[in-house]
């Protein structure tokens, strides 16, 4: 469903100060903190250059400049492309940006004939054209699946985003929120101070018991506590029905749990922009789990959070001996499946849908879990297709939800695919565990009119879960 | 002309298949050692190898995924690989070759079969060469070996076909065998530096990937530290121009590295 070149116009328009990117030298949408412009090229090869000494990048790319076919065959599967209909927005075109650039100078044919030939190399024009294109692309790894060769096109963002992050092009939204998060006061990227974490847990033990009518508390700091909580940390700021929900399922299975008043965000946007970050996040929890001795690292409803630790904090924290974790949907599914929580199914009633956030479904990771649940206690759940492992993205992914000036981006390139997935199913209400997704599932339906409420699923848990007798 | 055919079938071809099979082993031997390095370097070195092997044999015989979408694409590029090779390998004038060469011979296809084969794999690569040609995302993507690929690969099948079914005057025959013979080495010898290397790579590109996303520990502040950037965080990308004085140290590197 292409859009028309006016919708196109408009979702592309830079709407920055023209002599912010003429200062920049970078016409892409997203704000970026002033950098250095000189000798960007050298500088971009010399990061990547260290990147590629120190990490296993350099096996993707060998692999990928060898067998890269050029079948066009992702173009199907990529919701970018699929509404811009744009060739530069297929996955393999985006991917062949930098692997060209590895190509000529990371390989002996390629340094050769760039001798040969007198090809001076890498431009700044094309590290601007990285720049747009790595944010055009929300990293879901949905046409991974649809490669015939193997190549994972979100791999080779991931690495692009990092090697320009290097040399000072990141979104300015992610990178403040980071520094805020390892280098700030408050320390998470929110900038909560624990002084509104503690007054915010308060009311919603205050809500659940004037809606619910039992006492349910949010313990804090608790020492050898089975679980540590961490929920994307701008939950506590907007989705607290969510975790009204989530205290209630713990009330509900009396485990033992806690949130850390020493680090309590989930929220990794190293993943989605800088593996140096995502390590020292990660560290953040490490730190926390072992201050408060905990068992298992419990992540809240949030897909890139998930997926961070449960895939990177065994590689960057002790690797098979790292604690595990889990997700806040596995842990409510085994307590359902073992018959721990009443859930009555006369209470939401409206037709049901649910979103995978990509994070967490594309692995396989979770996909039945939820449904399963979902089913437990919604008689009217609808599936949208595709889904599962084949969901299609938010069009907020990869980090670009947070980045508020491409709004327009977001609710018609990226999203104009999934909106019209969500309008097809009818649903009064879309399921959506992940806080990316909320927020990026509901600006876009508000911007593309469709009539439905986007929910966390222990929002729609909170509503039928029977806590009588407790 | 009798000549350069002989000098074809003999030392030429063992010397394009001795390239071939040389430079495929050297560029599968890098892969595993790649491999193998990368977990190396790695804490994590668990592989979900069911997932692998899944997804990696979903890709090698597509029976299931190829026609989802693109069909007609997707049936075609199915046949032309089939075809590719199946009728060399089992081409009753090639078995008779290799029996008087080293002594092995195997069955061969009948000859009825051989030759449709022959022409649809001729076909398909036309087809496939048009399709890559109409189809504007195809265009944007390709290079100029993915144009010269399928008309290539035809003219060993195309020239085969004439001299086994035509009866053609003496010199266009041998003018079709020498055609036959030298396009079959230059491929042979082109295979290890292109794309069509996959047909030795392909069964390792699940793992690649996989092993591609395990992250060796420390590898961020090394980078960082290579770079000269170690006190100076590359999340605080102004810092080189005016770093702020207030600013705590980042979380120490022994601290990372002691773990
Ligand atoms: S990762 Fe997703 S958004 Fe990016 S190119 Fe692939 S399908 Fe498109």
């Amino acid at each position: 469903m292409p859009l028309n070149d006016a919708q196109i116009a408009r979702a592309r328009a830079i709407t920055k100060k023209p002599e912010v990117v003429e200062r920049q030298r970078l016409p892409v949408r997203y704000h970026v903190e002033d950098l250095e412009v000189r000798d960007r090229p050298r500088r971009f090869l010399e990061a990547f250059a260290a990147i590629l000494k120190h990490t296993n990048y350099g096996l993707a790319l060998d692999h990928y400049v060898r067998v890269s076919a050029k079948c066009a065959r992702c173009s199907t599967h990529c919701q970018v492309y699929l509404a811009s209909g744009d060739p530069e927005d297929i996955p393999c075109h985006r991917s062949e940006l930098l692997l060209s650039v590895y190509r000529r100078h990371f390989t002996v044919s390629g340094i050769l004939r760039g001798r040969l030939l007198g090809d001076p190399g890498l431009t700044d024009e094309q590290i601007q054209q990285m720049a747009d294109s790595f944010y055009n692309c929300t990293a879901c790894r949905r046409c991974s699946l649809e490669c015939p060769m193997g190549l994972d096109h979100g791999l080779i963002t991931h690495l692009g985003r990092y090697i320009l992050s290097e040399i000072g092009i990141a979104p300015r939204a992610l990178v403040v929120s980071t520094r805020e998060q390892l280098l700030g006061a408050s320390g998470n990227t929110s900038a909560i101070p624990i002084a509104a974490l503690l007054d915010n847990l308060e009311f919603m033990s205050e809500e659940i018991a004037s809606i619910k009518n039992v006492e349910v508390r949010f313990p804090v700091d608790v020492e050898g506590a089975e679980y540590l909580f961490f929920a994307p940390v701008s939950d506590y700021l907007m989705e607290a029905d969510t975790l009204m929900g989530i205290g209630a399922l713990f009330h509900a299975t009396g485990d033992s749990w806690t949130i850390g008043t020493g680090y309590f965000d989930a929220i990794n946007y190293g993943l989605f922009y800088n593996d140096q970050i995502l390590e020292h996040v990660l560290h953040k929890i490490r730190r926390e789990a072992e201050r408060l001795k905990t068992r298992k690292i419990l992540i809240g409803e949030c897909g890139h959070a998930s997926r961070s630790a449960k895939y990177f904090y065994p590689a960057y924290c002790g690797g098979p001996d790292a604690l595990p974790v889990l997700n806040i949907l596995e842990y409510a599914h085994d307590a359902w499946k073992a018959g721990r929580l009443k859930l009555r199914n006369d209470i939401v009633t409206e037709t049901v849908t649910y979103h995978d956030p990509c994070n967490i479904a594309r692995p396989g990771w979770i996909v039945d879990q939820p449904r399963e649940l979902l089913k437990a206690f919604c008689p009217n759940f609808v599936e949208m297709t595709p889904n599962g492992r084949e969901n299609i993205c938010c069009g907020g992914g990869g980090g670009t939800v947070s980045i508020d000036e491409i709004r327009p981006f977001r609710t018609s390139i990226a999203g104009v695919v999934k909106a019209e997935q969500i309008r097809a199913t009818g649903a009064k209400y879309c399921v959506a565990p992940c806080a990316n997704c909320k927020k990026q599932l509901r600006e876009l339906m508000q911007d593309q009119q469709v009539d439905c409420e986007v929910v966390g699923l222990h929002d729609l848990l909170f509503k039928a879960l029977d806590l009588e007798g407790r | 002309m009798e000549a350069w055919i002989e000098f074809g079938r003999g030392p030429l071809f063992r010397l394009s298949f001795a390239l071939m099979v040389l430079g495929l082993a050297r560029i599968l031997m890098l892969t595993l050692v790649g491999v193998a390095e990368a977990l190396g370097r790695a804490a994590d070195r668990r592989v979900a190898c069911k997932e692998v092997l899944g997804k990696t044999l979903v890709w090698l015989f597509p029976i299931r995924r190829l026609w989802t979408k693109r069909p007609f694409y997707g049936t075609l590029s199915f046949l032309f690989h089939l075809g590719l090779l199946v009728t060399p390998l089992f081409l009753a004038a090639h078995i008779l070759l290799v029996r008087d060469a080293i002594g092995l011979s195997w069955p061969a296809l009948p000859r009825p079969a051989a030759n449709w084969l022959t022409i649809l794999t001729a076909a398909a690569a036309l087809a496939l060469f048009v399709g890559r040609a109409a189809h504007a995302g195809s265009r944007a993507l390709s290079r100029l070996q993915d144009y010269v690929w399928p008309p290539l690969l035809a003219v060993p099948f195309l020239t085969g076909y004439f001299c086994a079914n035509l009866a053609l005057p003496p010199a266009a025959y041998q003018w079709s065998m020498f055609l036959h013979i030298y396009a079959g080495c230059l491929i042979m010898v082109l295979i290890p530096f292109t794309k069509i290397a996959h047909c030795v790579l392909l069964p390792l590109s699940q793992l690649v990937t996989t092993v591609s996303w395990k992250f060796a520990q420390g590898a961020g502040d090394r980078v960082a530290a290579t770079l000269g950037w170690e006190d100076r965080p590359t999340w605080v990308p102004n810092a080189r121009l005016n770093a702020p004085p207030e600013r705590r140290p980042m979380v120490r590197k022994r601290e990372v590295t002691t773990l």
